[in-house]
Order: structure tokens, then sequence, then C-alpha cells
């Protein structure tokens, strides 16, 4: 747990450290009058990063010299496992969209699940991966038009 | 007195003719229906069927303007109870009002296997907040929007921090990381154009930062995706949820149940979100934090908040649902928007040919107070609409996981796409769904960082303003008064203390704040 809580709260130092980096010339008051109401545009984020420096710097702090809870940060392998099964592929669909458009997406997206989590038969795993996209087209591009991203094929097939 | 009550009379002769009664239920249903869709609120309800009520205004003859605006009042009131279905039952928040509810309306709903209870105690506590809203509105709409015009931007400033000291130590053993969360929040609020001198802030020369990071991917990221993350973990995948099988009556005989315990808590935290309502431009979401922040403070169990405690349920619920209430005060007693739906809906009452403001009450009292009467009726319907669909709504939890966690990622897709047709967006989401699946492993609360994220934004705008007026001079937020009182000395006062005692408590406390055991996940 040490070792986690320590990295994550230098991980946000660091982040803290670059936001104000970059908004340090608003950080003081504008006394000659230049800025509205005396405070530019970086005075704000400037000293809201500040904040969060020196609070991630306390956490960090404290995580090295006060006692930790015995508990790791994970359960064990299988829940690391169980947790990456769901999360590389969303990684992955996510990242298809702009070629695959929305709609193919969530259709091989939803059979997948469907597949190889449920293990349902194929007929199941047909009309999910081709019902789930039709509904979400006929309620959001037909009924409310809003449009979601389409495919690079759209010429061919319009979603 | 009399004369209101007289006035309010006539309008519920109005408001209770069968074309009013009937648009009212339909309004109310596809409030409803837009309130569970994800990237549709109210605010884009109204906006889409602004055109309907125009139509439904000139099929009305006289009194069409009338049906036309409790047409859109009730898309209003319906999107209201709808965003709670999605915030509880799947941790995605429809409306930003609706973002405290997820702190322990989901984990009622999901963890304790709830869903019945964690829908009937915000219905309930909704209906009860409209209520005692309505009454005000009846009694006090003119006074009050006068009294809220003369808050100036230290005030609101001073409220804004006061929203944001009520949250630390949200999660009781982590005061620091509270803190932390806070200016996470306000930093990612920073990032885009500054708003009034249009220099570009925290965008690190990438031109798809410029124009800022919005609250909703985030939101719906950390919440959303992050709890499907963490529940994968905790309990592995291919698990179906087991929840009680009788959800129903007994559900809502619990909830009110929970109500009559809780209704000294309810009512003034009700008064307290209708005042907030009325600030023009405020309303339902800064009264709906400082509502949940109000009640974890004066709440004998704070432990159990961010568990499930229905306290943290009803108590934003009902500040809610009073806000969105009271900000049809400005609207239609002065001509100023409360909320970003009601200027949709002043925008339709613009185009019904009424001019909103003070006038409205003396040459359209027929349509004001039929307008009052509709959101008394509008809110009973649209509470038992929903109380009657709790026992149909819960069973969307029992899907099993191979269907219903997908289908959560992919709604919550939409949901980030559709607000600005981004696709980055989508990106924001699954960066801080991961973000917020590993800040929860560490127990972090995310709660303040969503509030600051929310509110930061508005903060910073009205710190400049108050600045600009005061010509620099910062004791303006100690002297700034209204009606002779400090208001916003006093509320940034009592901010300090809040802030302080937590922080205090926690850096003499010997063990480690991120020992406990309550999850972060819901904080």
């Amino acid at each position: 747990m040490r070792r986690y809580e320590a990295l994550t709260a230098a991980v946000i130092m660091a982040i803290a450290a670059a936001a104000m980096f970059d908004t340090r010339r608003g950080a003081l008051p504008d006394v000659a009058g230049g800025a509205p109401g005396g405070l530019s545009g970086g005075f704000y984020p400037f000293w809201s990063a500040a904040v969060l420096f020196a609070f991630s710097a306390l956490v960090l702090l404290r995580s090295l010299t006060v006692a930790q809870a015995a508990e790791g940060v994970f359960k064990d392998r299988q829940s690391v496992t169980a947790m990456l099964w769901l999360a590389i592929p969303m990684v992955i669909a996510t990242a298809l969209i702009g070629v695959l458009g929305f709609y193919v997406m969530t259709g091989l997206y939803m059979g997948f699940f469907a597949a190889a989590i449920g293990r349902y038969r194929w007929h199941w795993v047909g009309a999910i991966t081709v019902l789930f996209p039709l509904v979400i087209y006929l309620i959001f591009e037909v009924g409310f038009r809003v449009g979601l991203p389409k495919s690079v094929f759209y010429d061919l097939v319009k979603f | 007195m009399l004369d209101v009550l007289g006035d309010l009379a006539g309008g519920f002769g109005v408001a209770l003719q069968p074309a009013n009664i009937l648009l009212l239920l339909a309004g109310v249903l596809l409030g409803l229906i837009i309130g569970v869709l994800p990237g549709l609120g109210g605010t884009s309800g109204v906006a889409i069927l602004l055109p309907v009520s125009v139509l439904i205004a000139g099929a009305g003859g006289a009194g069409g303007a009338t049906t036309a605006i409790i047409f859109l009042a009730g898309i209003y009131w319906g999107a209201l109870f709808g965003g709670v279905i999605t915030s509880i039952l799947f941790n995605i928040p429809g409306e930003p009002w609706a973002v405290a509810l997820l702190f322990d309306g989901f984990p009622l709903a999901k963890r304790r296997g709830r869903p019945g209870l964690a829908l009937g105690s915000s219905f309930v506590a909704s209906f009860v907040g409209a209520l005692i809203a309505t009454v005000l509105l009846t009694f006090f709409a003119r006074a009050l929007a006068l009294e809220a015009i003369k808050f100036g931007p230290a005030e609101l400033f001073a409220v804004f921090i006061l929203s944001f000291t009520t949250l630390v130590g949200l999660g009781s053993e982590a005061p620091l990381k509270s803190v932390m969360m806070i200016a996470l929040g306000l930093l990612l609020a920073a990032v885009g154009f500054d708003s009034l001198t249009g220099e570009p802030r925290l965008t690190f020369g990438h031109v798809e930062l410029l124009s800022g990071i919005t609250f909703v991917p985030v939101t719906i990221g950390l919440f959303g995706i992050g709890e499907v993350l963490a529940s994968a973990e905790e309990q592995g995948i291919g698990f179906v949820e087991r929840l009680s099988a009788k959800v129903g009556l007994r559900d809502i005989g619990e909830a009110f149940s929970a109500l009559r315990k809780r209704i000294g808590m309810v009512v003034p935290i009700s008064i307290l979100g209708f005042l907030f309502g009325v600030l023009p431009g405020h309303g339902a979401t800064a009264g709906s934090f400082l509502g949940y922040g109000l009640a974890r403070q004066y709440s004998k169990n704070k432990e159990d908040f961010g568990k499930g405690e229905i306290s943290g349920i009803m108590a934003p619920q009902a500040a809610a649902d009073s806000a969105a209430v009271g900000s049809i005060v400005p609207m239609i007693a002065l001509g100023i928007p409360g909320s970003p739906t009601s200027a949709v809906m002043m925008a339709g009452l613009f185009i019904l040919g009424l001019q909103p403001g003070p006038l409205l009450f003396i040459e359209h009292k027929d349509f004001v107070w039929g307008l009052i009467a509709s959101i008394y009726l509008g809110h009973l319907l649209t509470f038992a609409i929903c109380l009657a669909a709790v026992p149909l709504l819960a069973l969307i939890m029992r899907t099993p996981y191979a269907i219903i966690t997908p289908f959560i990622i992919v709604i919550s897709i939409i949901g980030s796409y559709s607000l600005n047709n981004s696709v980055l967006d989508v990106g924001v989401t699954i960066v801080f769904g991961l973000i917020g699946y590993w800040l929860r492993k560490l127990k972090y609360p995310l709660a303040p960082l969503v509030v600051a994220l929310v509110l930061g934004d508005a903060t910073e705008r009205e710190l400049r303003k108050a600045l600009i007026a005061s010509g620099g001079d910062p004791s303006t937020f100690l002297t700034s008064t209204v009606g002779g009182f400090p208001l916003a000395a006093i509320m940034l006062t009592l901010s300090v203390l809040l802030i302080l005692l937590p922080i205090v408590r926690s850096l003499r406390s010997r063990r480690t704040p991120t020992g406990g055991t309550a999850p972060a996940a819901s904080s």
C-alpha cells in the first residue's frame, strides 16, 4: 500500500508542479492594473495547483511516515485479471470508434461480451450484435436526432 | 395571503382543464424518458421539444401559451426524476444536480442490494422538496426574487466556497485527500480559454484542450466506468446481481418511514435548496451538493455516508428539486433564468409572445398562476408514475453481467459523446474511468473532485467579478453586505472553520487516513 500511496501522491505533485509552471506569470496580483480586477488568467489555476501541490506533499509525507493499512491495493491476481478483461476491450473499442463508427463498434463489443463472458448461443450473440445498435440508432438518430460517429465506410453502408 | 390563495385557486382552474392535464402528463412522460437517456437532460429535452410547444400554443387558442408552458414544465419535472434513475442504478448522472445522488444512491442500490429503496427514497424526497418549494414559490415568488437579485459576486463566491468546504472530509478518513481532490477539480475546470481575457490556460499547446474539460465526460468516467472496473475486480466477471426480489410496496413504505425520521433534515434543506434555486444562474447543482454536505456534517452517522445512507440520497434530491422549482422564481418574476433549463423555458416564453418579468403577474395573471398550479400537479403526476414504475426500473439491475456491463459502457460513451459531438470527450471518459478506478483503490474521495469541476468556472467568475467591482480590493469579501449583513464574510469564516477542523484532526491522528475501510468509490 505504502509505495502505491507515495507514487500516486508524487504523480499528482508532478501534475500540480507542471500546472504551476504553466501559469506562473499570473501567480501574483497584477498591481500595474493591466488585468481586470488585478488578476490575470493564471492566478486562479496557479493557486489551485499550489494547494494541490502542498496537500499532495502532505499525503506523500504521511504515506512515508505514518503506519499504513496492512491490506494490499489489489485483492489477488484473479481479480486484476477480471478487471483487465473489462478494461482492455473497452479501451480497444473506444480507440476503434473513429474507424468503425459507433454502431459497428457497439455491435461487435456487445457481441464479444455475449460470446466470451456470457457464453450465449450463437443466435443470441447475433441478435445482441444487431439489435442493440439498431435500438440505439432508432432512439438517438431517428427519435432525438442526435448523430453518433459513423464508420469510415459511411459512403457504402449508412452507419 | 387570501388574495394569493384566490389566485392559486384560479390557477388550478386553468391547470385542471383536460387539455392542460393531458399535455402535462405527456410532458412528464417525455421528460422521464429524456432524463433516463444518457447525454440528454431537462435542458436539452425542453430545447428539443420547444418547436412542439409552439404548435401546442397555436392549436390551443387563447390559453394555448399556458398549455404550452405547462407542457415544457412537465418535461422539466419528468427529466428531474428521470436523471435520478441512471444515477442510482448505473452510477451515471443524467444531470449535474444528480451527481450528488451517486455518492449514496448507487451504494444502496448495488452494494446493499436495495435499488427499490434507493429509488423510492429519492422520489419521496424529490416530491417533498418540490412541494415545499412550490408552496414557497406560491407565497414568496416576487419578494424572494427581489431579495436574491441583491446577492453580489462576493456573496456568490462565498456560497461556492462554502459548498466546497462542506465536502472536506466527505470520506471522513481523508480530509487531506478531499482538499487535494477539490484543488484538482478546480484546476481541471480552469483548463482552456480564460473566459475573461481569452488567454489559453493549461493547454500545453494542445488545440483540442482550448475549449476546456467539461464535467460530464469526467463524471461519467470517474463514477460510471470507474465503478464498472472496480466491480469487475471485486466481484469477478460473469456475476449476476443478486437483488431482493421483493421490490415494491415494502420499499416505498420504508422510504416514507425513512422520510418521517429525517423530516427535520429534509424540510430545512428543501428551503435552502429553494433559496439556491432563486439565485439567478446557479440553482440546483450547488444546492444539491450543499444539501449533501450539510446532511453529512450534521448527521450522527457520518461514517455511513458513501455507503448507502438514506440521508445522503434524500438531502441532495430534496435540495435539487426544490432548487429547480426555485429557479422558476427569477424567470417569471424578473425575467432572469435561475437555471439552464429555465433559460430555455424563458426562450419559450418569448417565442410564445410573453415578456417574463414582474409585469407578467399583472398582465398575464392566468398564465402565471396556471403555471404555478401545474407545478403542484406535475410533481404529483411524476411522483405517482415513478412510484408505480419502481419495481420495473429495479428489474434493470437483474440483467445478466455480459449484457448490462458492456451496455453501461456503451451508454457512458453515448453520454460523453453527445454533449459536444466530440470523440475526444469519449477518450476523456475512458481515461478518467481508469483514473477513477485507481483513485478509489487508494480511497481518494471522488465527489469533491466532481463538485469542484462542476462549480469551478462559476467560482472563478464570481471571484474575479467581485474584484473587478471593487477595483482589485480583496477586502470586498469582508465588507460586502446584503441588507446590512456581511453575508460573504460570515460564509467565508464558516468555510475556514469547516476546512481547518477536519484537517487539524487528521494531521494529529497517528494512523494513516488511508487506512479506513470506507469505500471511497462512492464518496
